[in-house]
């Protein structure tokens, strides 16, 4: 099959790429090492969450947030992008998972406050339906119900810091007859077992003598990962009370909800997804890249596109290496990395230093286009582009803008592959 | 001011003064020990766990060579669990005076020291990771041993014969009547309160720090303390100790411990046991000379970097000052003789492998001086806990966690602690932190440095001592801090990433930077310096 546009990583900002290219009617193939951030995050749309990073309080308003830093930081991805195409991605995004049935809400005027699985209150601009009952903009008290043997999530602990931030929260810890049985317990079990009605019958029998005051009941984020919002609506159902999801440690089961609503919009749309196969090298010719090689079981294949989107993530990605010499390296194309000088300017003293440690700024340098640009400031290849995490000049931990980085920057580098092609 | 009584105080919580702790019980004396930390905090929980044959010191130190073998004969009777017998190698690769082999097998033989010319093509059956260019290769008594459990295991002996243990305890100064010393002012760290201790003699078991105790009486104890710098290496690469024979120098040995191979060791005398730095040329200088002995280990992955600061005593500061010429023998200082001040004794100096003989020599002094107590049996009587040798490798721990199918249970993957192993820890073990918690059960040493286990940890520790939220929140931040401060000089490649992978959980999903509580509390680990060669 030919193929228009080829997607490097099936990270968020690649699926959104793919998703992006596939529906405009190219034919599309992502392919990636394996599965990305989103199996690893929050499962929030974080647009802008701290600005500066090191602002103790949280941004508000992501779109006040935004003008601010577009006007500090012109190499930012965001700026790169502008408001208005900002918005218009986020909106293309809200839209598609409405559509899919997995609503998105919020807006880029206010930000969530939601628990987060240590009771800190987590600023994020989308949520999905089945964590927003955990507005923290309102203070009706809370039941944090976690399970006797599930070892990520810790209902007491998160109960205890909310009620110190004046957020009244009770805390139960779950023992239910299923999971006495079972000597294996994760998020992704406790998904599937939440998509049984017999289960949710045992956990609903075990929090009910213990409802009391409460207006609401906080699970951590695992209700199920095919029908979510049919386990949240029978929960609060059979409960009575508005029922809300807290992330916690990955894998994360509301980031794999993503996952699978982005696949499936690309494969409707015609495209493909693959996993297991890495790439490893690049060819190219006269400016053009004409085909990347791909290192599966036992061979190299050769994949040929019209253009080609790199979204392989930074530092934790892989899309980018910090070697212990103090060399940051694009793997694929070695492209040139905007990265400190030298090791000793990679870090702070202190882990949690507001302001972030300056090596995951390192990335790719890229134009408005999002077309990555060579030593002298001319775009490296007319037919490549590049999206989320691998760009330069955003903390995307720090500034709580993981996911907006890498929807607003996926959304404009599959668009502008599709024109190319 | 809260004040206790005792017939012996000890001061210093490592292998030297939980020691002597136990020494003291059993001889039956009433004893307390203060530790400014948790026990193991200082030197003994920063070493690479080598539990010496004596070859190291057989044509430097002979003297120091014979006390290795025989307390090693020793600790193997009275802690095999604490004891890995892995067996160690003296190899001459081709760095190395070819001749040194010869005075070095005679060496071992005036010592007593078992020794064994081992053939190269069996000594890379064993260890094909070895260089095949070594050219000759002797077998040693080495092993690798578990200095925080046999601390520990000393210290509840001790226990259980009557002796009592308080940890996050700083001396201030000593205290002093009539001109002698008659106990110590300590600061109770957790309680954040003073507590006098009064003795009739005290033992300072300070180590590098022996020289800070004693000046507070303003007596002098020239200790010269000097730092060792290790790497850990993500792969147990070998399953023998392996030193380069040659005489003592930096990054002559690599010991396997655990599920990690450990490079060691540089040898830098610093002013401040506290304050130091580790240099970047000490972490280049360990992976080149670790890739002479095992080629390709400075391709894996450099899981951490640490610094240990060895006691090092000297009472005639010798001229030229390098600290590898001092001597790794002990020494017992009676300052009522030595410098006509009554009550303390210090003892100093010496190697892990010898703590248990350092303990003797002084609790013989302390019976000489207090005119009672009954003869050492340390040297006798095993030390509760296992009675069999056990293996560190992860893979006897695994076979436990299959046989339970108790995979849920695990807090920790990577060291494969459990959940029941951590609840133990923070109750029968006086865990106050994660930090102590770690030197229990190995939380947060393996591959991922406490990205996952941190936020699990914290959140037992809060359901089981029930601490307000705040307390909690800075247990998790000291010890992300903690782990941060060993990754910060050898960061990069795949460890980079896993720590980018760990920002992502405790900032990014929890947000634990945001959380109410001090950014640290006062129990939080001391920072390395910056170094001077670059960061």
């Amino acid at each position: 099959m030919q193929t228009d546009v080829l997607v490097i990583g099936a990270g968020l900002a690649g699926l959104v790429a793919g998703w992006q290219a596939a529906s405009r009617g190219r034919r599309t193939q992502v392919i990636a090492k394996g599965w990305g951030i989103t199996h690893w995050h929050s499962g929030c749309l974080d647009v802008l969450g701290y600005y500066p990073p090191e602002s103790p309080e949280a941004v508000r308003s992501p779109a006040e947030g935004l003008a601010q830093l577009i006007e500090a930081n012109p190499g930012h991805p965001y700026a790169l992008a502008g408001l208005d195409a900002i918005g218009e991605a986020l909106d293309a995004f809200q839209q598609l998972c409405a559509a899919a049935g997995y609503p998105m809400h919020g807006s880029m005027e206010r930000n969530w406050l939601l628990p987060s699985a240590i009771g800190a209150l987590r600023p994020t601009c989308l949520a999905p339906e089945t964590m927003i009952a955990g507005d923290l903009g309102q203070r009706q008290p809370m039941l944090i119900a976690g399970f006797e043997t599930f070892r990520d999530f810790y209902a007491d602990l998160v109960a205890d810091n909310l009620s110190a931030q004046q957020f009244p929260a009770r805390a139960v810890t779950l023992d239910v007859p299923t999971l006495r049985r079972r000597r294996t317990l994760t998020g992704v079990i406790l998904a599937d077992l939440f998509e049984a009605p017999e289960f949710r019958a045992e956990v609903v029998e075990a929090i009910q003598p213990r409802l009391g005051d409460a207006a609401r009941i906080g699970f951590p984020a695992v209700l199920g990962l095919r029908q979510p919002l049919g386990v949240k609506h029978d929960l609060e159902e059979r409960l009575g009370r508005p029922v809300f999801e807290i992330p916690s440690l990955p894998p994360s089961v509301p980031g794999m909800r993503l996952h699978r609503l982005l696949v499936a919009a690309i494969e409707q749309a015609g495209g493909r997804v693959y996993e297991g196969m890495q790439v490893v090298a690049a060819d190219a010719d006269d400016g053009r890249v004409t085909a990347v090689w791909s290192e599966a079981a036992a061979r190299r294949k050769r994949h040929q596109a019209n253009a080609y989107v790199l979204a392989t993530g930074g530092v934790l990605g892989g899309g980018l290496v910090a070697e212990a010499d103090g060399r940051v390296r694009e793997v694929i194309l070695d492209l040139p990395v905007a990265a400190p000088p030298d090791r000793s300017q990679w870090f702070r003293r202190d882990f949690l230093d507001p302001a972030g440690h300056p090596i995951y700024r390192a990335g790719l340098t890229v134009d408005r286009s999002f077309q990555p640009l060579n030593g002298t400031g001319q775009p490296a290849y007319s037919n490549l582009l590049a999206a989320g995490a691998t760009l330069a000049d955003c903390d995307v931990l720090r500034e709580r803008s993981l996911e907006g980085v890498a929807v607003v920057t996926g959304y404009l580098a599959g668009r502008r592959a599709a024109e190319l092609t | 001011m809260r004040q206790v009584e005792t017939q012996v105080l000890v001061i210093g919580g490592g292998a030297t003064g939980a020691g002597v702790l136990r020494d003291l019980a059993m001889r039956g004396f009433e004893a307390i020990l203060v530790e400014k930390r948790d026990l193991c905090h200082g030197t003994t929980g920063r070493f690479h766990g080598l539990l010496h044959s004596g070859g190291r010191y057989v044509v430097k130190d002979p003297p120091a060579a014979v006390e290795c073998i025989q307390e090693n004969r020793i600790l193997r009777r009275i802690m095999p669990g604490c004891i890995e017998d892995i067996g160690g190698f003296f190899v001459v690769t081709p760095w190395d005076d070819p001749a040194y082999g010869e005075r070095f097998e005679l060496g071992c033989r005036k010592a007593g020291i078992p020794v064994e010319d081992v053939p190269i093509s069996r000594m890379l059956r064993e260890e094909p990771r070895l260089n095949p260019r070594i050219s000759r290769c002797f077998r040693v008594p080495d092993a690798s041993a578990d200095s925080f459990l046999a601390t520990r295991l000393n210290a509840e002996s001790a226990r259980q014969y009557g002796a009592q243990v308080f940890t996050y305890h700083e001396v201030t100064r000593l205290h002093m009547t009539g001109g002698r010393v008659a106990g110590a002012l300590c600061h109770d760290l957790v309680r954040d309160e003073d507590v006098l201790v009064r003795a009739h003699l005290v033992v300072n078991a300070a180590g590098a720090w022996a020289g800070q105790v004693a000046a507070s009486a303003n007596l002098s104890v020239p200790v010269l303390p000097s730092r060792g710098t290790m790497l850990a290496v993500n792969q147990r690469v070998l399953n023998t100790v392996v030193n380069r024979c040659k005489m003592p120098s930096d990054g002559d040995i690599i010991v396997p411990a655990h599920s990690v191979a450990v490079i060691g060791t540089t040898d830098e005398p610093v002013s401040d046991p506290e304050r130091f730095a580790v240099e970047n040329w000490e972490i280049r200088l360990l992976l080149d000379e670790g890739e002479k002995l095992v080629p390709g280990i400075k391709e894996g992955r450099i899981l951490r970097c640490w610094a240990g600061v060895r006691p090092l005593y000297q009472e005639t500061p010798a001229a030229g000052g390098d600290s590898r010429d001092v001597t790794r023998s002990y020494a017992l200082l009676d300052h009522e003789s030595r410098d006509g001040v009554g009550g303390m004794l210090t003892i100093i100096g010496g190697k892990w492998t010898t703590y248990r003989l350092m303990a003797e020599v002084t609790v013989n002094q302390v019976c000489a001086r207090l005119g009672s107590g009954s003869s050492c049996r340390t040297a006798l009587e095993p030390l509760p806990g296992p009675e069999h040798a056990t293996y560190h490798w992860l893979g006897e721990p695994l076979a436990d966690v299959e046989n339970a199918s108790a995979y849920a249970d695990l807090v920790c993957e990577c060291e494969l602690a459990s959940r029941a192993d951590v609840e133990r820890a923070i109750t029968g073990g006086d865990a106050h932190t994660l930090d102590d918690i770690r030197r229990q059960v190995r939380l947060g040493m393996g591959p991922c440095q406490g990205g996952f286990c941190s936020y699990r940890a914290a959140g037992l520790l809060h359901a089981v001592q029930a601490p307000a939220a705040g307390e909690a929140n800075v247990a998790l931040r000291d010890f992300l801090q903690e782990r941060w401060k060993g990754l910060l000089p050898v960061l990069a490649g795949q460890q980079l990433r896993q720590e980018r992978l760990n920002e992502l959980i405790n900032l990014d999903v929890l947000n634990a930077d945001h959380l109410p509580g001090p950014a640290a509390s006062r129990l939080a680990a001391m920072m390395y310096e910056p170094a001077k060669d670059g960061r």
